[in-house]
């Protein structure tokens, strides 16, 4: 009896402490409850907690890069990744008013944060640093763009470039037309006049090879539903990326002409609604995938891997299938041109390519110091070299002419085993996992005098002069597409600008959502349409539920958004 | 040693309230304390920004559920949705109490074990996992469609899972496969409480197995089935949003999003908290009214209340 009793009060005395606990507020508001590995002593093993926008992968760095950061810095890189755990991981952590030890933002994000005192400000020590010396300019104008800022610096603009805000300094510009050359060649190389011609030349290679070897089918096209809301987008990323082909760029809810005009993205007119209409055609003409309405990017990505796609519209899609065979045996992916289009690029990203770097305003001194120790190294040529080339002596080995030769080109694509010296486990699993850079892979290493992306090093041009590449400059007569665009007068250059823009109120931010995904339900759907007269009487259907959600609002906020960026613009031109 | 002057009964009143203390605790903290997100409902938030910072705004996030005929519309046809799945739930919520009711008369007891397992071991399987099940078999090259085409029976695959046709019969089914065993065993603890002696005795008055159970059993059960029923009827406008979440696509969308899943929808990734929480506010309200009709109703009916 006794004894029951007794076990019956501890019960009840460890039930209350376990409620209790659970209550229990962390003391530890520095660290923002980074569980393990975590210590602040001088000289120990430090776990830096990335809150990074840009990262596909959440979790702690593996493999050769976990090895890079922590032989130089003691280092361990805790990745928190909304593109994996949901946008929802910004809104929660910055509610409890820490987001991270080193934050990568959106520019409006890291404006909403800079002003809740959630960023740190690194004035004091930014120029310390030589790295961030070379990019003082561009560092300056995005803090001078904060509103009422008095000369402090908060943030650091993400692949910024040492070349010029108006020059285009690419081979291949980020979204065009391309088909795989041997297969071109095969239907006879014909001219495609325009978004017809290409589907007819799609639809001719698809008869030509209806299947792989091993027997899979192939597709003019294989498309993905989850990226679409991403990146802050309205509409479907398959469409709105293609509509840069007609010299158009989807400013959200609005349609930047190459005339520097506005129109609305649901305007018949514009390129939402021709590259939709594309999408619908080629669906009834039976060159879409028929898993593209459900599956994800990995599949489709599988699938680009197995040759089972036809069309490519991304420059790093060539990545996924062009290894340096391929392009020797000239079935590798390549711009085609198509005549009737006009193609918009953003121009270098001198000032950045829209994303901030920053520092978390809660961290102590110590870790600020290793943090900002570590970001100078990132952004200095040899921290550079790591993220966009690779290991020396596995990626790449110097020449005895003093030039880069890249090995083993197909690293990435097949997850080639690293060698345990550098850190061991598959290469593309142990890549850097933050995913962003501060200096562009375009820009000039200095250490080389070459750019840092491998395909812009003289070894490997003179290598990839394949007869593919031969044959392509005989008949489109230019030495690469970029320069062909700008040869032929089809090339819309965007300057690169670094201006504040206005953050959504909490109204806007409720219609964007609601428009957004009212645009991408409507949209799927009207890729699926029957006819034209369905297809229309969706998108009717679908701009007088975008008007009842608040479009209209939305679209006046927009305007006076990007009319500020299109005026710094204009300025630069 | 002191002496108190409380009595013996007052002594045990208090230790029988500290018994009860840590459940008070935790309905206080875990049941009442969240009620205060509800103030998120009347104001303009929107994180960074702390609540202290964020203007008042009254009802506005409620007027603008209904401002148009849009909005009304698609709240329409989130209700519509939500009634109809949650009303073939309901009108097949007997589907359970039969399921124990056959289960318990297998006589050959591993089978009977067999039978039980396997039914239950999907309600601990994730819906995310029921879904890439789903997709891998269901999907447009997924199994069935591919063994469809080897045969000859089609030539373009069968849309399974972005066809509307039937959808809400085919949630069911999903819902069904996922719970019926697991909903059974409250039944079959119902049926192993009523009497042995009534069934010998209709044994020996000669009563056929059909008439036992229609006669003994059946009425032995319905106590359980009504209080449940009633139960489900509450959380009438809660059928959860997993397993939508993981089955919505654009093309279904509107007839799976429910309730739930438009609140979530709403407040995640767009920060439209002040506007979601205002919907789940009325959807507790409602949901506590729908509570109170029920036990009315149980009182009209049966002359006992559930609460």
């Amino acid at each position: 009896m006794k004894a029951k009793k007794i076990i019956s009060l501890l019960c009840v005395v460890a039930m209350s402490a376990g409620l209790l606990a659970g209550c229990g507020k962390t003391t530890d508001g520095g660290d923002g409850g980074s569980g393990g590995g975590a210590s602040g002593k001088s000289g120990g093993t430090l776990t830096l907690e990335f809150f990074d926008v840009a990262a596909n992968y959440q979790g702690t760095q593996p493999g050769w890069f976990a090895k890079v950061v922590k032989d130089r810095f003691d280092l361990e890189l805790n990745i928190i990744a909304p593109q994996v755990g949901g946008d929802a991981l910004y809104q929660t952590r910055s509610a409890t008013g820490n987001l991270g030890d080193v934050l990568i933002l959106e520019a409006g994000q890291f404006q909403e944060c800079v002003e809740q005192g959630l960023v740190k400000d690194i004035t004091a020590d930014i120029y310390n640093y030589d790295s961030f010396k070379t990019f003082k300019q561009q560092i300056d104008a995005l803090n001078n763009g904060l509103p009422n800022n008095d000369g402090k610096i908060y943030g650091i603009p993400t692949e910024m470039m040492n070349t010029s805000p108006t020059s285009y300094s690419q081979d291949v510009i980020y979204s065009s037309p391309q088909l795989r050359w041997n297969l071109y060649k095969e239907i006879g190389s014909p001219e495609i006049k325009d978004l017809n011609g290409l589907l007819d030349a799609l639809a001719a290679m698809q008869e030509k090879h209806p299947q792989t070897e091993s027997g899979d089918p192939i597709y003019g096209a294989s498309l993905w539903p989850d990226w679409d809301g991403g990146d802050d987008m309205i509409g479907i990323a398959n469409v709105v990326q293609l509509t840069t082909w007609y010299g158009e760029k989807i400013k959200q809810s609005l349609i930047l002409k190459p005339d520097g005009t506005f129109i609305p993205l649901t305007d018949k007119k514009g390129s939402y609604y021709k590259i939709l209409k594309f999408w619908n055609d080629a669906y009834n003409r039976g060159l879409v995938d028929p898993d593209s309405f459900s599956q994800g990017w990995n599949e489709a990505c599988a699938k680009m891997q197995n040759g089972q796609v036809l069309l490519f519209w991304y420059s790093w899609q060539q990545g996924f299938w062009n290894s340096n065979d391929r392009l020797k045996d000239g079935s590798a992916f390549i711009f085609v041109p198509v005549k009737d289009q006009k193609y918009y690029a953003d121009a270098d990203s001198f000032f950045g390519s829209g994303r901030v770097w920053a520092i978390g305003s809660k961290v102590d001194d110590e870790k600020y110091k290793r943090i900002m120790d570590f970001l100078s190294w990132y952004a200095s040529p040899e921290g550079a070299m790591f993220q966009h080339d690779g290991i020396e002596g596995f990626n790449y080995e110097k020449g005895a002419d003093g030039r880069l030769y890249q090995k083993n080109d197909n690293a990435l694509m097949d997850n080639l085993p690293v060698p345990a010296e550098y850190g061991g486990g598959g290469y593309q699993d142990g890549n850097n996992a933050i995913n962003q850079w501060i200096v562009s892979a375009n820009s000039t290493n200095p250490l080389t005098n070459e750019p840092y992306a491998q395909s812009y090093w003289s070894t490997y041009k003179e290598l990839m002069m394949t007869d593919m590449k031969k044959e392509w400059q005989q008949k489109f007569g230019a030495d690469e597409p970029a320069e062909y665009m700008k040869k032929n007068n089809v090339l819309v250059i965007s300057p690169n600008v670094s201006v504040a823009l206005p953050v959504d109120t909490n109204d806007i931010a409720v219609i964007r959502n609601q428009c957004k995904v009212a645009v991408n339900d409507w949209s799927w759907r009207m890729i699926k349409a029957a006819d034209d007269a369905e297809f229309d009487s969706m998108w009717d259907k679908m701009t007088t539920e975008l008007d009842g959600l608040g479009f209209q609002d939305l679209m006046k906020f927009d305007k006076d958004k990007y009319t500020i960026e299109l005026n710094a613009k204009n300025a630069v031109k | 040693m002191q002496r108190t002057s409380l009595t013996k009964k007052q002594i045990r009143g208090y230790r029988e309230f500290l018994y009860v203390l840590p459940f008070l605790i935790l309905v206080l903290i875990f049941s009442y304390y969240p009620l205060y997100g509800w103030v998120y409902a009347f104001f303009d938030y929107k994180p960074p920004k702390p609540l202290s910072e964020s203007t008042f705004v009254g009802l506005k996030w409620f007027k603008s559920m209904v401002e148009n005929e849009v909005k009304r519309k698609q709240l329409v046809s989130v209700l519509r949705n939500t009634f109809a799945m949650s009303g073939i739930s309901l009108f097949f919520s007997w589907f359970p109490m039969i399921f124990a009711i056959f289960l318990n008369e297998i006589k050959c007891k591993p089978y009977k074990k067999f039978v039980q397992t396997v039914t239950t071991l999907p309600n601990f399987v994730s819906w995310v996992l029921v879904y890439a099940v789903a997709y891998n078999v269901f999907s447009n090259s997924g199994a069935l469609n591919s063994l469809l085409k080897e045969w000859g029976m089609i030539t373009k695959p069968i849309d399974y899972l972005e066809s509307t046709s039937h959808i809400w019969f085919k949630m069911w089914l999903w819902l069904t496969w996922k719970n019926a065993g697991w909903a059974s065993i409250m039944y079959l603890a119902a049926i192993s409480g009523i009497d042995e002696e009534y069934v010998e005795a209709a044994k020996v008055d000669g009563a056929s197995r059909m008439k036992i159970i229609w006669h003994i059993t059946i009425p032995g059960i319905l106590p359980t089935y009504f209080v449940l029923v009633m139960l489900n009827l509450a959380s009438f406008l809660s059928n959860g949003m997993e397993q939508y979440y993981v089955f919505q696509n654009a093309f279904n969308k509107e007839y799976v999003q429910v309730l739930d899943l438009y609140v979530y929808n709403l407040a995640m990734g767009s920060g439209g908290y002040p506007l979601s929480t205002a919907f789940s506010i009325l959807k507790s309200l409602v949901s506590v009214l729908l509570l109170f009709l029920t036990n009315f109703a149980s009182k009209k009916i049966r002359g006992e209340s559930i609460i």
